[in-house]
């Protein structure tokens, strides 16, 4: 406990420098324009970056590429509020009841509720890490691969049980990332798999390029499919009224508490903060009195998802440092990142990258303050570009990506698949697959299979490893009960009807 | 106009064609128990196999999932004017290099939509590639594809 306090003020050191405070600013900022844009999300702008961070330090990195995580989640909000339009799919219930509050003329109050209630969220989930982060490494660190394996197990059970879309669904979109994941070299036989007569796929199919289609070119098919008005309300800051609310947010400190819990639970379970946002926005909506106005613009329908969005964004790092398991799509995108960098994501972090890890944490409280203030000053900026007609920024988003697709490793290929990415991604989305678990099987399929082969290789090929010791029985009989409880409870609710909230999409 | 159960049916058709192919390739590798612990081809093939029974299972489920409309036929067209000229743009790259092909990209998109003067819709044909010239080839020294065409000319 003590210790992890000096490892964060050791942290604050290396984090509080010039050269880190610009690049919180620069991440931020651009993470305001990937979340304001539609059809560019965090997940593939922190993909587009990536390739630019190469020749850096990998703690420069990690705070340029968290700080536009912070910024896109802030960005998101924005465009909610304002125009009605989530610029991120985890802020779409903010638009409930954003909206009306913003069409009645507090355009200010119903920014400064999201925005202090997101900082509040980021906070408690900062908060969590910082505190049991370096103790689950700790813990993590007598994980053998059966262990692993159960981890990820758990993992993957949990996205099919409780993501909110139709298990199988989620079971098929998982697999195919494995599968995704396999096509290349095998790491542990050396030879070629799943080629499918393309010499080139032997390098393998990069998770950069299948974010970049999956998430930027499928969201873009549906941005320019729903047709997008833009019937904005004004976006002038009152900022007598910004610090007036923010002052008053603590009346509203049940919600806010019960948020930040459901988001710091659904980010670590890798539920992520879109299904974070929602079900928090339903509980809110179901502790209410029964005449509270929701969807009318009440302050309680702003601060729930906002803080719930946030704390699930911030937490979802936690099992990234300490597991190696990612808990949202964009924490996948940076955990490939890390592995580019030439860093092992997991408990050894902590042991080997101290100076990582808590540069890393510090940052946090640090870009979380700067997206706040630099989101309240950009406000009318990014207003302003939300006006250009959508025709001309979707041809601009898709050559970006394309571009982005290419860099990747100078390959026409990777273009295509980009494109072929972008076709299935719209298909998913139309036919309410989740993308998230099928971009993190991507990023991790190699690991998993590897920690499962180890552990075969172990126990000469009996399945009783799993359940040799008290904690790996425990970690494989809880993803069963994440896979199966909720399919049964399902089926226990079969006759009353079905009740109309629950978390949707990403 | 393209009805829910036509979207179901298409992505669980799709998935379930990978899932084949996955199973049919993983067999090169050897499934099973070999040498040096488990077989390089046995993941792919559980997988492969998972993806096929789970998309035959939403390929069931599509097929009876009522016909409401997806897509409308004016949203269809929308999606259409976004996708087509992307479809040539990329199949154009190779010949064209990112830079020609890219101007010629903003010039169809956003002239199709009559909505811009054209001097306008001009000089974005020319500020994009200049842009990405610049960015990439400048600031990040990364070579985007030049073509085959100014290749010919000796560029």
């Amino acid at each position: 406990m003590g210790s992890n306090i000096e490892s964060l003020m050791h942290g604050f050191s290396i984090a509080i420098t010039m050269q880190h405070i610009v690049l919180m600013v620069i991440g931020v900022l651009l993470g305001i324009l990937v979340g304001v844009l539609p059809g560019l999300g965090a997940p593939n702008g922190v993909s587009l970056l990536l390739p630019l961070t190469f020749g850096m330090q990998p703690v420069s990195a990690i705070i340029l590429l968290s700080s536009m995580y912070w910024g896109a989640l802030f960005g998101g909000s924005v465009t909610s509020i304002l125009f009605n339009i989530p610029g991120e799919p985890s802020s779409v219930a903010t638009t409930f009841d954003g909206y009306p509050m913003a069409r009645d003329g507090r355009a200010s109050t119903a920014l400064a509720t999201a925005f202090g209630s997101a900082a509040f969220g980021a906070l408690v989930g900062v908060i969590l890490i910082t505190l049991v982060a370096s103790w689950v490494a700790q813990f993590a660190l007598r994980f053998g691969p059966a262990e692993y394996f159960a981890v990820y197990f758990l993992a993957f059970a949990s996205f099919v049980g409780m993501g909110g879309t139709p298990p199988v669904k989620t079971l098929v979109a998982l697999a195919i990332g494995f599968a995704i994941a396999a096509i290349g070299i095998d790491t542990v036989s050396g030879s070629v798999r799943l080629t499918f007569g393309v010499p080139e796929l032997v390098k393998g199919v990069d998770f950069v390029v299948a974010v970049m289609g999956l998430f930027g070119i499928g969201e873009l098919l549906l941005a320019v499919e729903e047709e997008l008005h833009a019937k904005a309300v004004t976006s002038k800051i009152d900022w007598r009224e910004v610090f007036r609310t923010i002052a008053g947010l603590p009346r509203y400190g049940w919600t806010l508490a019960r948020s930040a819990a459901i988001g710091c639970w659904m980010g670590i379970t890798p539920g992520g903060p879109t299904a974070a946002s929602f079900m928090s926005y339903g509980i809110a909506k179901r502790f209410a009195r029964k005449d509270a106005p929701f969807g009318t613009g009440v302050p309680e329908g702003i601060i729930a998802p906002e803080t719930a969005d946030h704390s699930a964004g911030t937490s979802a790092l936690l099992p990234m440092l300490s597991l190696g398991i990612p808990g949202s799509a964009t924490a996948a995108v940076m955990m490939g990142g890390l592995m580019i960098w030439g860093l092992n994501p997991g408990p050894m972090l902590f042991v080997d990258q101290k100076d990582f890890v808590w540069g890393l944490i510090a940052s946090m409280y640090v870009s979380n303050i700067v997206a706040v203030v630099l989101v309240l000053l950009t406000v009318p900026m990014f207003a302003a570009l939300m006006r250009i007609p959508f025709f001309i920024i979707a041809p601009l988003i898709f050559i970006i990506c394309t571009v982005g697709a290419y860099s990747v490793s100078n390959s026409y290929l990777d273009v295509v698949l980009m494109f072929g990415f972008g076709i299935l991604g719209y298909l998913f989305k139309k036919a309410m697959y989740p993308l998230a678990p099928l971009v993190l099987a991507i990023v991790i399929g190699d690991k998993a299979e590897d920690a499962l082969r180890q552990a075969m290789l172990m126990s000469k090929g009996s399945l009783d490893i799993f359940f040799s010791n008290v904690l790996v029985t425990c970690l494989v009989l809880g993803g069963f009960a994440f896979l199966l409880v909720p399919q049964l409870m399902k089926l226990a609710r079969l006759r009353k009807p079905q009740s109309a909230l629950g978390p949707v999409d990403v | 106009m393209i009805s829910q159960r036509a979207i179901e049916v298409t992505t669980a058709a799709l998935t379930g064609l990978f899932g084949v192919a996955v199973i049919v390739s993983s067999r090169d590798n050897g499934i099973g128990w070999g040498e040096n612990g488990v077989d390089a081809g046995t993941f792919p093939m559980l997988v492969g196999s998972a993806i096929a029974l789970g998309s035959l299972y939403n390929l069931a489920r599509g097929a009876l999932v009522a016909r409401e409309i997806a897509v409308t036929w004016p949203a269809l067209r929308r999606v259409a004017t976004l996708f087509i000229p992307a479809a040539v743009f990329i199949a154009l790259i190779p010949s064209l290099g990112m830079y020609i092909a890219s101007a010629g990209y903003v010039l169809a998109t956003v002239g199709w939509q009559r909505k811009l003067p054209l001097w306008k819709t001009g000089a974005l044909a020319v500020v994009v590639p200049l842009f990405l010239f610049f960015v990439f080839e400048k600031l990040f020294v990364v070579t985007l594809p030049h073509g085959a065409l100014l290749d010919i000319m000796g560029l």
